[in-house]
């Protein structure tokens, strides 16, 4: 080997040896250019001289440049590797963050409870062919009533205290038509008197006069009444209302969905009761409950009469029945080939239940630390 | 719903209840009599019957008495009272010192009994009003008790009771009565019912003692009456009087105790008059003449109204058929001839009348609520007979004619329907044996002729009709339990989408993702909000619509925007917070000639106060900084990516919005957005910050600028980047720079453009401002040279200095 080669070695030893005791990231950088940069570097300067040499030494001299490159090369990535690894180690090594510090924190949004709810409800009855529709809230008394076969006059019409509205004199209208009383009743126009919704059931006959069977539909929707508020009543509140017209659907069909909503929406383990109730436009009718989920229908709890069904063990979740052959008559099907059910039920009941919400009240009041809570 | 007090031990006349009071009520629930609650007057502890020995003035007070009560065993306390029917020898209920009562000045909620002095004068103890036993209404006196109650003895022992309160469906008017419940209990047992004691009544009556006519056979489908000798007026026995408390109404004296007793055990309400009073010894059921006037029994004089139907004799109006009679015609004491009524009146025009003269409701008259409900014309006769029986037994009287006018006897249907009905309508196997048992024990008249079934009903059940409603008894008897549960199978019916509540649940769920609270207010609002959305209150919505009987002023407007409603929850909420960010997406109502308002449904949003930090006051790693505008455009702008819609240029300015922080999109002839700060002074009316941001989008506008959906290859080549700022007049618009970078930049490759920074101050000259932008160059077909980026950027420095006089800082 030349001398000159034994010089390249020199320098590669050197440069081993300072590489090995470079401080940071920095100097390394620093005798990374100075021995191997690719203009001013050590390695290249002494290629650089490589034309001078006599043709013999070149072979020789060029491989002692290469070997000198290599060693300084796999020095500077060793060294950078220890230096990375120490610096890893070093902030492994340093002060934990006091985690139990406040979070850098997000906005969170969040549904209403209602129409969480109702969300809840459609997504269920979905799951049984039921298409969510909607209708107007300010209605005509005709769907409200007449078509429900609750005519002026009727001794039902006291359970829907009605809100009118003003258009066109309706209220006046309203009077009249029930001033004609007894079985001088005038025919009362579908346009005349004008109201708010007492109930989702009006879209039982509006869906029917746009359908023919079969028909499954659940209806969510806002209803009004007149009526003073208290912790369990309110004059503005939802109602879902279902309708399922088909050639061959009975009670046992109705009960069946029912059970199956309660079920889903109350667990796996709640027992429904089904009971004889009274609605004008269904026959027959029939109201249904299911056990108190809180006390499982005991009507106790540990801490007394169980205030979630009153003691009574039963929580009503809907009025129901099949759906009165007169309205099937009115809206043009013709009762000896289809037949259907009909239910409604209060979505501010089940979101009180879900939420655990105490009053009916707090749904309006928009209270956010109520609102944040649920 | 009418309700119906029953105690039991009534009941047990007219059927043998082989359960428990709780059992039998619950069965008679579940077969469709719903029951409201059971109430037991039997807890009483601590209340004794006891006798008045002594009763002198309170010394301190006028209105109070001292009345000494011995209540057995030589046991003697004063307790001071204001009651005024108290007298020396009254036996009465005592409560002592730690008895639970209803505290008749506290709704009615229990309270404990505590010794207590009453001007001066201490009370140990109580005497009790009904109200306050739990068993009336009555607070006006002390319940009196039988005059034979052994004193000392404790109350539950002499008036305990079992009382189911029924809550009655209004198509059962026959239910509401003793005997309807007895005659439901009776089939659920399958034990017999009896009816209760009639007189046989004369079918004739001299017409020098009375005529009975009706003049409007629509309005008063029949009357009976029976004529009354040697009546001797005086009180009820003890079992009539506690029967008729423990049923809700208060004892007043025999003849009136039997018409009310008959009117709950029948269900049938009579009226008796004073024959002697009756002039031209007549009763007329006639509609009143103009001017016609009638002082009721409860002493107010009515103006009558052409449709009220009355009972009148030959010269005057006696009283309202089937609501209320005359103060003149009344039964008093000393009467001695009486003719007693019972008749069917029609009942919408009972309603209307009713109501007219304001004697509806639970304080009105309960013949009235009665009288509302299709009950059938077969009950006066019933009614009749009852109440002679026991007008004879407990008040001496001597029936000397009876009469019946029923001129158009209404007919009693026959149902025919098949066996197989019952089957189809339930969904359940019901046997003809089982289903033919159901109806005979409901008293049901039945025929069979192969599968076919003719059913006549009981002539006084007026609810049957169709075949559903024998499937609804059959199974109400059967039991609701013995339907199956089953899932509906057929076709399932194809469903239409419905693109406008699917965008509402996507902006829904977008508004919850950018971290807004939904809130949900009243559809009703307040009148006065709408003229505090614009600083001079001119209006910003069409006429609304008007509720015309509004349960207050506060709900009077079906709301025509929903920014009043937002605001109102932002002020309320701020009250207790320094910043919120809420959402509400509902119909608002547009009133529309001759038709249904339309219902439009809007997405409403308010931000208001701190935007940051979230958490009020935590302000450790964010300052405090308010909202500004920009974050509501952000809140659209992210509304609009997240549905991929909008469309058009908005507008600057918008009622009731600050006129230069404010935005309108016009769609046609609709706004499609309208968003903004608050004007400062509407802000002001609501006790809202400056700070108070709201917007309203029109969902279905929304909804029409959906565009579609065009799916995104990642790109295959790198992009490039170059920063530019450069300066230009103060008052030039970003929206119109970037429009122009855009299409200078096009055919260079410019993908996207950045604002980096916009600068007003010292580095550039006054009257400018500085825009530094970050420019993003892409080429689908290779990656692109640096000299091909110089030019794209060369041109759209060229184009910023030709239209915006723009000077180039850097690049």
């Amino acid at each position: 080997m030349s001398i000159v080669a034994n010089d390249l070695a020199d320098m590669a030893t050197r440069a081993e040896s300072e590489i090995a005791a470079a401080a940071d990231e920095a100097a390394l950088d620093a005798l990374r250019v100075r021995y191997v940069g690719r203009r001013e570097g050590e390695i290249t300067k002494a290629l650089k001289t490589l034309p001078s040499l006599p043709a013999a030494e070149r072979p020789a001299f060029g491989a002692a440049a290469n070997a000198a490159r290599e060693r300084i090369e796999s020095a500077l990535e060793r060294r950078g590797g220890e230096l990375r690894a120490s610096a890893l180690e070093r902030d492994i090594a340093g002060a934990a963050a006091d985690l139990t510090l406040p979070p850098r924190r997000v906005r969170v949004g969040r549904y209403h409870p209602i129409s969480r709810t109702i969300r809840e409800i459609t997504r269920i009855f979905a799951g049984m062919g039921f298409e969510a529709v909607e209708g107007p809230e300010v209605e005509w008394d005709y769907y409200n009533f007449e078509a429900l076969n609750i005519p002026p006059g009727h001794p039902a019409r006291d359970k829907f205290s009605t809100l009118w509205v003003n258009a066109e004199g309706s209220m006046e209208v309203a009077l009249a038509a029930t001033g004609t009383g007894g079985r001088a009743v005038a025919e009362p126009s579908r346009r005349q008197p004008m109201l708010l919704r007492t109930h989702t059931s009006p879209m039982q006959i509006r869906v029917m006069e746009q359908r023919r069977p079969p028909v499954r539909v659940v209806v969510p929707g806002r209803c009004y009444r007149f009526e003073a508020t208290d912790a369990t009543h309110e004059s503005v509140f939802f109602q879902y209302e279902g309708l399922a017209i088909d050639e061959q659907l009975s009670m046992a069909d109705l009960k069946g969905v029912l059970y199956s909503f309660a079920r889903q929406i109350f667990g796996s383990e709640r027992k429904v009761r089904f009971r004889p109730d009274y609605f004008p436009f269904t026959e027959p009718s029939a109201e249904i409950a299911f056990d108190c989920f809180v006390c499982d229908g005991s009507g106790t709890t540990n801490a007394g009469r169980c205030a979630t069904c009153g003691g009574s063990g039963w929580i009503e979740a809907a009025g129901c029945g099949m759906v009165h052959p007169e309205a099937l008559r009115r809206v043009g099907y013709d009762p000896s080939q289809v037949q259907g059910f009909a239910f409604g039920g209060g979505v501010e009941r089940l979101a009180m239940l879900l939420t655990g919400t105490p009053d009916i009240r707090l749904f309006h009041q928009n209270d956010l630390r109520y609102l944040e809570s649920v | 719903m009418p309700s119906l007090k029953v105690p039991v031990s009534w009941l047990r006349d007219y059927v043998d209840v082989s359960v428990s009071s709780d059992e039998i009520a619950e069965r008679l629930h579940m077969a469709g009599m719903e029951v409201d609650h059971v109430e037991r007057t039997w807890d009483w502890d601590k209340i004794w019957v006891a006798r008045i020995t002594a009763l002198e003035r309170h010394p301190n007070a006028d209105k109070l008495l001292l009345a000494t009560v011995d209540y057995g065993d030589g046991r003697t306390r004063q307790v001071v009272t204001g009651a005024p029917n108290l007298a020396v020898g009254a036996i009465v209920p005592y409560a002592e010192v730690g008895a639970a009562y209803k505290d008749a000045h506290n709704d009615g909620t229990m309270a404990v009994l505590e010794p207590k002095k009453m001007r001066g004068i201490m009370s140990e103890g109580m005497v009790m009003s009904a109200l306050e036993l739990g068993i009336g209404p009555d607070h006006e006196g002390i319940l009196l008790l039988d005059p034979q109650a052994p004193v000392g003895a404790r109350l539950r022992d002499v008036l305990g009771e079992t009382v189911i309160q029924f809550e009655i469906a209004p198509n059962r008017p026959d239910a509401l009565s003793l005997t309807g419940i007895a005659r439901e209990a009776a089939a659920i047992l399958g034990t017999p019912y009896r009816a209760p004691a009639m007189e046989p009544l004369p079918h004739r009556l001299d017409p020098s003692l009375l005529v009975v006519r009706i003049e409007d056979d629509d309005a008063c489908p029949r009357f009976t009456a029976a004529y009354l000798t040697g009546v001797r007026m005086g009180t009820s026995p003890a079992w009539m009087q506690q029967r008729l408390i423990a049923a809700g109404m208060r004892p007043i004296s025999n003849v009136v105790d039997i018409t009310n007793y008959v009117m709950l055990e029948i269900g049938q309400p009579l009226h008796a008059y004073d024959a002697e009073r009756l002039r031209g010894r007549a009763l007329v059921a006639r509609l009143a003449r103009a001017g016609e006037a009638v002082r009721t029994l409860d002493g107010v004089d009515r103006i009558l109204r052409a449709s009220d139907l009355v009972i009148a004799d030959e010269e005057r109006v006696l009283g309202l058929a089937g609501i209320m009679g005359g103060e003149d015609s009344e039964i008093r004491e000393g009467t001695t001839e009486v003719a007693l009524e019972a008749a069917s009146f029609e009942p919408r025009r009972t309603r209307r009348t009713t109501d007219a003269h304001g004697l509806g409701g639970s304080g009105g008259s309960a013949a009235a609520r009665r009288f509302a409900l299709d009950l059938s014309p077969e009950l006066p006769p019933l009614g009749l007979a009852r109440a002679v029986h026991l007008l004879r037994e407990l008040a001496g009287a001597t029936v000397v004619g009876a009469v019946d006018v029923y001129p158009r006897p209404r007919q009693v249907p026959n149902v025919k329907l098949r066996f197989s009905d019952i089957g189809r309508v339930l969904g359940a196997e019901v046997g003809r044996d089982e289903a033919v048992d159901a109806l005979r024990r409901l008293g049901f008249a039945y025929a069979e002729l192969g599968d076919q079934l003719v059913v006549t009903p009981p002539a006084i059940r007026t609810d049957i009709g169709i075949p559903e409603d024998i499937v609804e008894e059959v199974a109400r008897i059967v039991g609701y339990d013995t339907i199956p549960t089953r899932l509906p199978t057929g076709v399932l019916p194809l469903h239409e989408r419905h693109p406008l509540e699917r965008m509402r649940e996507r902006v829904r769920d977008a508004l919850v993702g950018f971290g807004l609270q939904e809130t949900i207010s009243y559809a009703l609002i307040d009148e006065a909000w709408l003229r505090r959305l614009t600083p001079d209150g001119s209006p910003l919505a069409p006429e609304p619509l008007r509720v015309t009987n509004p349960t207050s002023a506060q709900q009077e407007i079906v709301r025509p925007t929903l920014r009043a409603s937002l605001l109102d929850t932002a002020s309320r909420n701020m009250k207790h917070r320094k910043g919120l960010a809420i959402f509400e997406i509902d119909p608002v109502y547009l009133p529309r000639p001759g038709d249904l308002p339309e219902e439009r449904w809007t997405v409403g949003v308010v931000l208001c106060g701190l935007a940051e930090p979230v958490r009020e006051g935590e302000t450790w790693l964010t300052p405090e900084r308010v909202f500004e505008v920009s974050d509501l455009q952000g809140v659209i702008d992210g509304l609009h990516r997240a549905t991929r819609s909008g469309r058009g240029t908005p507008e600057v300015g918008a009622p009731g919005l600050h006129p230069g922080r404010s935005w309108r999109l016009v769609d046609g002839a609709r706004d499609a957005v309208v968003a903004g700060q608050l004007d400062p002074r509407v802000a002001e009316m609501w006790e809202l910050p400056p700070a108070t941001f709201v917007a309203e989008v029109d969902l279905a506008l929304l909804l029409a600028s959906v565009r579609p959906n065009a799916a995104l290859t990642p790109p295959r080549y790198p992009a490039a980047w170059r920063d530019l700022a450069f300066v230009v007049d103060d008052a030039t618009a970003w929206r119109d720079v970037e429009t122009d970078i855009r299409a200078a930049g096009a055919k260079g490759g410019l993908e996207d453009v950045a604002l980096r920074d916009l600068y007003r101050g010292a580095q550039v000259p006054a009257g400018k401002k500085s825009f530094a932008v970050r420019l993003t160059f892409r080429s689908p077909a290779g990656t692109l040279s640096d000299a091909d980026v110089d030019r794209a950027v060369a041109k759209i420095e060229a184009r910023l200095l030709h239209r915006f006089g723009a000077t180039i800082r850097a690049s």
